[in-house]
């Protein structure tokens, strides 16, 4: 088979790419997303009991751990194949840096902000609301940002249990041993990782508050 | 106002406040004052239910606190904690209106109020309500401390040494400003420090604490004039040491003036002069007693006629006791334009030299304190 350039190989295939590229960022921002639903409530609730997350950070720590083709491996029996079982494995993953940086900011808060704010008169839930969580919503954002970068590139091995995304492109290039479908895979995702990282970086800029004179966070 | 009855509070054994009684009076300003970890900010804390006393009870208006809702209670106390606690996420306006957002007012009555507090502080709205606290300075975001104390109009208000991390020239301002706020909008304050001057300053009634207990409660007069024990005794003195007004000539004089002896010669006068860098000297006799004084001016002019110093010597200097307060001498030196004040004992033995600059000294070590102290 005769190699052909890879313009020429862009030109012929840019449906296939962006169609990869698009169903790689649903499988990854969608896992991402249900990651922050489970991750930062639990996180939240986990704040006023200290045995039990150290517990959750363990298991989700141990996670983190397993090899993510190993984990592919277990969830196929279990769901079959296709970007539902993929999900599960990156919403797995993505808990985390979620769940550790939520629990960490907002138990990291200084506690004189917490004191100013219940000795103002607020109940649990405005404390939770308005100083708990701007507070410690930098350190969640950072940790949202860690967790997107990873799923972005991990995102690619779904394409082993039949998910699609970038994967796909990078597996038929292996496949074919056709550099381009490699390259085509890999690019696409690494930009996808450095822009979501980037963006998010702003984000977290932008929310973080800025620290008074006298009161420092030790916090941070 | 507020009444505690037998109230004592333990942490694990150790007892931070033992049996307090004490009774705060409508429109009082009561300061609590203490060594530090005495059981001050504790003993506040009881008051809107930060810390639950161990034994005894708290009355407010005749009220068992125990049976308020504690959220509410604190919403119609105002408090300023130890470390300012000013919300870094929130503007100034936000933070002062903090309290009235909890209780709902209206959001145009919330920016009204803000910035009639503001106005009042003597901050400009229009450039400060939008700032965040770490655009001010250490005096401006303790000043919003008090105003977000202060948004909701709460008759009793709690402050937990507000200046304490200030200058003492911004708390001067601060604390004059507060003393007069609580006249005009007569609130009831209690107010911890372990700065004794600002206790005798600001208070009605000064409560003094140790190791969990009161040791005597008095009013400023009082608690100077009859100390209950040492103890006070030497917390009064340590504060009072600095005073100006009672500082004398002898602790703020230069020990050393420059001397010559009557029988020096002009010549030898200059190149002494010239060598420590002075313009006048004093004159004084074998045995330490002061004879006169010549500036360089009189050395100047009277070179070609005289050849010892003794001849040309100013015999009649002001001069003031060394026992003298230092503020006379101060105003003495001002009121006659003096450069100069020799200062001698009863025997009119020189014991030193009060200049501008050593009034400026002292005047900048009782604002500033004293770097030894
Ligand atoms: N939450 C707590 N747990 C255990 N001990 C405490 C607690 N809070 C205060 N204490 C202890 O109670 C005592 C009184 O503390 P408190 O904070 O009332 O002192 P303070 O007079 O305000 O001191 P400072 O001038 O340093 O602020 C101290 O010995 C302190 O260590
Ligand atoms: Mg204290």
């Amino acid at each position: 088979m005769k190699m052909i350039s890879f313009s020429q190989f862009l030109f012929m295939n840019s449906t296939a790419i962006i169609t990869a590229t698009v169903q790689h960022l649903y499988l990854a921002l969608g896992s991402e997303l249900i990651g922050c639903l489970i991750a930062i409530p639990l996180g939240i609730w986990l704040t006023s009991r200290k045995k039990l997350a150290d517990y959750f950070l363990a298991v989700t720590g141990t996670i983190q751990t397993i090899p993510s083709l190993a984990l592919l491996g277990f969830v196929l029996p279990l769901f079959g194949i296709g970007p539902l079982p993929a999900m599960i494995v990156l919403v797995l993953y993505s808990l985390l840096p979620i769940l550790r940086n939520t629990y960490t900011g907002i138990t990291g808060v200084n506690p004189s902000y917490i004191e100013a704010g219940t000795g103002a008169g607020m109940n649990s839930r405005q404390l939770l609301w308005m100083v708990k969580l701007p507070l410690a919503l930098p350190i969640i954002m950072a940790g949202i940002r860690i967790s997107t970068v990873y799923l972005i590139s991990w995102a690619t091995l779904a394409a082993f249990i039949g998910a699609g995304g970038l994967g796909d492109l990078i597996i038929t290039g292996i496949q074919t041993a056709d550099a381009n479908f490699i390259i085509a895979g890999t690019i696409p995702t690494a930009f996808l990782a450095i822009g979501a990282g980037w963006m998010l970086g702003k984000v977290e800029m932008v929310l973080t508050p800025r620290e008074g004179l006298i009161v420092s966070d030790e916090g941070r | 106002m507020v009444i505690f009855k037998a109230v004592s509070k333990h942490y694990n054994g150790h007892i931070a406040v033992k049996n307090l009684n004490l009774n705060v009076k409508e429109g009082e300003f009561v300061t609590l004052i203490g060594p530090s970890g005495c059981g001050k900010t504790t003993t506040l804390k009881m008051v809107n239910r930060l810390v639950e006393p161990t034994e005894g009870d708290i009355l407010i208006n005749g009220r068992n606190i125990r049976d308020t809702d504690p959220v509410a209670l604190r919403r119609q106390i105002g408090y300023v904690i130890q470390q300012i606690g000013l919300f870094p996420h929130m503007t100034v306006e936000e933070n002062i209106t903090v309290v009235p957002t909890l209780l709902e007012w209206p959001a145009t009555k919330r920016r009204a109020r803000g910035h009639e507090l503001l106005d009042m502080a003597g901050m400009d709205p229009v450039i400060y309500a939008n700032r965040y606290p770490s655009e001010l300075s250490g005096g401006q975001q303790q000043r919003i401390g008090v105003l977000r104390a202060l948004a909701a109009d709460p008759p009793l208000i709690l402050m937990d040494e507000p200046f304490g991390a200030l200058d003492p020239i911004s708390r001067e301002v601060l604390q004059d400003e507060l003393k007069s706020l609580q006249k005009r909008l007569h609130k009831t304050i209690i107010f911890v420090t372990h700065d004794m001057d600002e206790a005798l300053k600001l208070a009605d009634r000064v409560v003094v604490m140790r190791e969990g207990e009161v040791i005597q409660e008095a009013t400023p007069e009082e608690l100077l004039r009859k100390p209950a024990d040492d103890f006070v005794a030497s917390f009064v003195g340590k504060s009072r040491r600095n005073d100006s007004k009672l500082l004398i000539v002898e602790q703020v004089m230069q020990p050393n003036p420059v001397t010559v002896l009557p029988s020096v010669g002009l010549a030898q006068c200059l190149t002494l002069m010239k060598r420590k860098r002075v313009d006048t000297v004093l004159v004084v006799d074998e045995e330490g007693v002061l004879i006169g004084g010549v500036s360089i001016e009189t050395l100047d002019r009277e070179h070609q006629r005289a050849y010892r110093i003794g001849e040309i010597a100013d015999h009649n200097l002001v001069t003031v006791l060394n026992s003298t307060p230092a503020k006379d001498a101060f105003d003495l030196m001002v009121g006659d334009q003096l450069k100069y004040l020799p200062v001698v004992d009863e025997h009119r033995h020189l014991r030193g030299l009060v200049t501008r600059t050593s009034m400026v000294n002292a005047m900048a070590s009782v604002v500033w304190g004293d770097e030894n102290d």
